[in-house]
């Protein structure tokens, strides 16, 4: 299974059944209350019912994914980053070591090759803070390997295209 | 005199771990300091006051290795309303992981959004192990160091400091075992239930 997680609405088409592609910024998606439900009442599952239970399940399943997302402030900005505070029930309560350091448990997650598009005015110096937060990412998201591509807003298609295209070789 | 403005932007911030630590601050803090809550409705509230504060510190956890979105929400409203007179920004952040040093990336953004926007970044506190820590024998350990802090802020002196359980590792995921399964046996769930591997259905 491979996913495209978007921010925004990309005008592609694809002719692979094996790719899921989700326009976040379609979705209703609340913000994280913090509640560990997902963890400590429910396990795997969040109390809230809303479109983020759609998408979280995916993630999970997903061994190749690309994640498009503006930037701010070196981070992800408000829409990607909802989802991501949201996807925590495919993380358990219990912490591991991993790396030499603790981190959550995971669920059944797939090992993933990541590709990041960040997009938007990106300073160098918010491009230094992104690098650290995938990389930190990695360890959290169980990500096998990734690769950051920042675009212009305008080519981002293009980019997601030409990574889906090698995915297909 | 100066003049704190205690912005707790937990997502869950009437019951978190945040409040607690900003209740710490004001015990140990000499000058005047006021409580608010970042919520989703009242940003312009809050940024109408601003200007009446030497000082802003923002309490909140580590949420998926950055700001919570309830923050960042919050300093995209900042952004658009330029104050004239800026506070200066200190912040105390909690992880759930024993490493403090997992809560610099969070660090980070907020020095990117105080650079962009004029504001200095003062004193930082990073605390490691920050869920559990204050039901422990080792909640002093915090107060000492928010004492530090505070005081750091009231002179002005702004420097980083962190703070963990002085556990080993190991130690720690033992610890922080028993803290979840406890958590999960309150609401009626078993550790293996916890374990489970199935998401969604």
């Amino acid at each position: 299974m491979k996913l495209i997680l978007s921010d925004k609405y990309l005008d592609i088409t694809l002719n692979n059944d094996d790719i899921k592609i989700i326009d976040l910024s379609s979705l209703k998606i609340h913000n994280c209350t913090g509640c560990f439900g997902c963890w400590t009442k429910t396990p795997g599952k969040c109390v809230i019912r809303d479109d983020a239970t759609k998408v979280y399940p995916y993630i999970a399943k997903s061994d190749r994914v690309i994640y498009v997302s503006r930037i701010k402030y070196g981070g992800y900005d408000t829409v990607m980053k909802t989802m991501l505070e949201r996807a925590i029930p495919i993380q358990t309560a219990f912490i591991r070591l991993h790396k030499g350091e603790t981190h959550h448990i995971q669920r059944d997650v797939a090992l993933k090759k990541a590709i990041i598009i960040a997009y938007g005015n990106i300073s160098d110096e918010e491009k230094d803070v992104f690098k650290s937060l995938i990389k930190r990412n990695s360890y959290n998201m169980n990500f096998e390997s990734y690769k950051i591509i920042f675009a212009n807003e305008s080519e981002i298609e293009e980019v997601v295209k030409k990574e889906v295209n090698k995915w297909e070789k | 005199m100066g003049k704190v403005m205690i912005l707790n932007a937990s997502p869950r911030a009437v019951k978190s771990n945040s409040k607690c630590y900003a209740q710490i601050f004001s015990k140990y803090c000499k000058i005047d300091a006021e409580y608010f809550n970042v919520s989703k409705t009242n940003h312009n509230e809050l940024c109408e006051k601003i200007e009446q504060f030497s000082d802003i510190l923002f309490v909140f956890p580590l949420y998926a290795d950055s700001i919570p979105v309830t923050l960042l929400n919050f300093l995209k409203t900042l952004e658009t309303k330029p104050q004239t007179k800026k506070p200066v920004i200190s912040v105390i952040i909690n992880c759930g992981f024993i490493e403090p040093q997992q809560n610099d990336i969070a660090i980070k953004i907020i020095s990117i959004f105080c650079k962009q926007n004029g504001y200095t970044l003062g004193s930082v506190l990073k605390i490691g192990s920050g869920e559990a820590i204050l039901q422990t024998p080792f909640k002093f350990l915090v107060e000492l160091k928010i004492k530090k802090f505070s005081s750091s802020i009231v002179k002005r002196k702004y420097r980083v400091f962190q703070t963990t359980m002085p556990l080993s590792k190991k130690m720690f995921i033992k610890a922080s075992t028993k803290y979840w399964t406890d958590y999960g046996k309150r609401n009626g769930v078993t550790k293996e239930q916890m374990m489970t591997m199935e998401i969604e259905d």
